[in-house]
């Protein structure tokens, strides 16, 4: 077919013939069509339902909940921020300030030793390795009581360190990093070497630039994380001034009757908490579903 | 860190590089000042005693201070480049026994004693674990947990595998929409996920309740307000097993199915003789993921039915409901003993996994 190509036309001009089995579609072309529509609806309603509740009164969620608003308010959400004092306001910027750190740290010192891993040669790399990967399988759970134990000791609860440090010796960061970094032609490395560069200099001058794909998929995957902690924000951050906006919501309560969970506001929060995610998501596709899969791949 | 003139062991942390005839190196432009041991010494020479294995010898005599001591054999790597790289896994190294491994091994330790957070801890041996298999809410949250994990994994798992077979074989561009859109759920967090789930399975006049013109009360009926935690997980995490199958797909030779069209297969005889075998691993992998993250759930059972302390009631409550209950009780070696017998499926599962997959060198992904 390619001989055929080459004697018969010039290359490139007019215009790609059809494949055949395009032009019948059938039925199950949209059959096909009509499951996947199926199932983005129901992975896009629970999105709508939190939005349109968000413009609800707190009376109204609970009398027409899965239905479009009868007078579109803001109400929940001008309640939402003035919530006791502006905890909201508060919460929100500390999720933000944990996170960002958090995530700083977590992708700076993975990078560091995923460099060493990947590019140099030093004793016990492989085994040391290897038993760190092993350690993945340990939940993080089984660390929390002596967790708990050492910064009530050191008198650290409820600060944000406590929320920050468990978080940034991430394995999964330092695997998914290396490699990506084992990719890096040694070559590349060999050159600068011979031109005079440290190893920290190659670091950051060859392999952090080369690497900011898998810096930035791991930088996001990390944030999203801890933007969703819940558990351990739980126990060590009750206090209002460093608790984050995960544990704040679920907690909200009518600010006139109490004991009653108004739905307005509670949709409201979870707008605020969803959209900067979403927006991130839909900015950074590649990397983030890239950064799924690369999680994966590993063995 | 400048390092004086007369201090011949100039151990330097840094490895101190050769400077070559052709200047400036990969960035072009600023030849000498990048080598920083050479500018503080005032070395115009910019060469070192520090020498690689590359060094020529006659340089090396030329700078009689180091070669004093520090004249290397020709084949011994300097010690600072043989510190290098234990000082770029410091940090991590550091951090993750201090505040991971140190303590997953402490917890060990402590499952065996009772320590209430104050006082001494006493010996007590396995009477926390004696204690946590008798008591008669650590295996109803058992059960539970095993409703979420095997219904959870049944549902999503054969959703997503469909959903990423119909996308990866189906309309072409149609990737472009429906990958990012069957997603998008994995991206909201749990909590928010859970607290919309409680409207949509609110008893009473909940969005379930009035589409299906039923009346469940799903935050009192022990099975269908397990169901409801189901529906949760997998409308949450459906969207990441998806992608996962969407990359194993995407692994499989494609030449296989045309081949298997031209032999007449249909499409269901290609989904079960060519991808289900060739996405053995996928699969096992993500079983394996899915059963850690049911183990481990907390969140979303608890948020959507949750009362007023924030927990779910008995009937729905999760495993590591017990250990957030010790922890907060200051039952610090009871808390340890449940995170311990949480572990014991996750390697039973790993393990099983880790062995299916030996002695499996081909197949894809």
């Amino acid at each position: 077919m390619s001989m055929a190509a080459r004697t018969v036309q010039p290359p490139a001009l007019g215009p790609v013939p059809v494949p055949a089995r395009r032009r019948h579609l059938d039925w199950r072309h949209w059959a096909v069509h009509a499951a996947l529509l199926v199932a983005v609806v129901g992975s896009l309603y629970p999105f709508a339902l939190m939005l349109l509740n968000s413009f609800k009164t707190d009376t109204e969620v609970l009398r027409n909940t899965a239905g479009w608003p009868i007078a579109p308010t803001l109400a929940s959400y001008e309640a939402l921020l003035t919530y006791e004092g502006s905890q909201v306001v508060r919460s929100f910027a500390n999720s933000v300030l944990i996170a960002t750190v958090s995530t700083l740290l977590a992708v700076f010192i993975a990078a560091l030793a995923a460099f060493a891993f990947a590019k140099l040669r030093f004793r016990g790399r492989n085994v040391l390795f290897g038993a760190l990967l092993a350690t993945l399988m340990v939940p993080y759970e089984v660390t929390l009581p002596p967790l708990f134990i050492m910064f009530a000791r050191l008198g650290w609860l409820n600060t944000y360190q406590v929320q920050i440090l468990p978080t940034v010796a991430s394995v999964f960061g330092l695997f998914m990093i290396r490699q990506y970094m084992l990719s890096i032609p040694d070559e590349l490395l060999e050159a600068s070497r011979l031109d005079g560069a440290t190893p920290w200099q190659q670091f950051w001058q060859i392999v952090v630039p080369v690497s900011a794909p898998v810096l930035g998929a791991f930088a996001i995957l990390h944030f999203i994380g801890m933007w969703n902690a819940y558990l351990w924000p739980l126990i060590v951050a009750t206090s209002p001034a460093v608790k984050p906006i995960m544990t704040l919501l679920p907690t909200i309560r009518d600010p006139l009757i109490g004991f009653v969970t108004p739905w307005g506001m509670v949709m409201a929060g979870c707008v605020l908490v969803t959209v900067p995610l979403v927006a991130v998501f839909l900015m950074f596709q590649d990397k983030f579903m890239s950064g799924v899969v690369a999680g994966a791949t590993k063995g | 860190m400048r390092v004086g003139p007369s201090q011949s062991g100039r151990t330097a942390l840094t490895p101190v590089p050769l400077p070559r005839t052709g200047r400036g190196a990969y960035d072009g432009g600023e030849p000498v000042a990048r080598i920083p041991v050479d500018a503080a010494t005032g070395s115009g020479t910019g060469t070192s005693a520090m020498a690689t294995t590359t060094q020529p010898t006659d340089v090396v005599r030329s700078r009689p201070l180091a070669a004093v001591r520090a004249a290397p054999r020709p084949r011994q790597r300097a010690l600072g480049e043989r510190l290098t790289p234990y000082l770029f896994i410091a940090p991590f190294l550091v951090s993750f026994v201090v505040l991971f491994l140190g303590p997953a091994l402490y917890s060990l330790v402590l499952s065996l004693y009772r320590y209430r957070g104050y006082g001494a801890a006493s010996w007590v041996g396995p009477a926390n674990y004696e204690r946590l298999l008798g008591y008669h809410q650590f295996w109803a949250s058992w059960s539970n947990t095993l409703v979420y994990w095997v219904a959870g994994a049944a549902v999503t798992l054969v959703v997503a595998f469909v959903l990423a077979v119909l996308v990866y074989h189906g309309p072409i561009g149609g990737k472009l929409f429906y990958k990012p859109a069957i997603f998008l759920p994995n991206v909201m967090a749990a909590v928010a996920a859970a607290l919309i789930f409680q409207t949509l399975f609110a008893p009473g006049s909940g969005v379930v309740n009035s589409v299906l013109g039923v009346d469940i009360a799903w935050d009192q009926d022990a099975l269908f307000g397990k169901l409801a935690v189901v529906a949760l997980r997998a409308w949450h995490s459906i969207g990441w097993f998806f992608v996962i199958f969407l990359a194993g797909l995407t692994t499989i030779n494609p030449e296989l199915y045309d081949a298997a069209k031209v032999d007449g297969a249909t499409a269901l005889q290609c989904t079960r003789s060519i991808t289900l075998p060739l996405m053995r691993r996928t699969f096992l992998f993500a079983v394996v993921i899915i059963s850690i993250t049911s183990l481990r759930m907390f969140a979303e059972p608890n948020l959507i039915f949750g009362t007023g302390d924030g927990l779910a009631p008995a009937a729905f409550q999760p495993i590591m409901n017990q250990l957030y209950l010790n922890l907060r009780a200051g039952e610090f070696g009871l808390a340890s003993a449940v995170a311990w017998l949480i572990f014991v499926p996750i390697v039973v599962v790993s393990a099983v996994q880790f062995r299916l997959l030996r002695g499996d060198d081909g197949g894809s992904a």
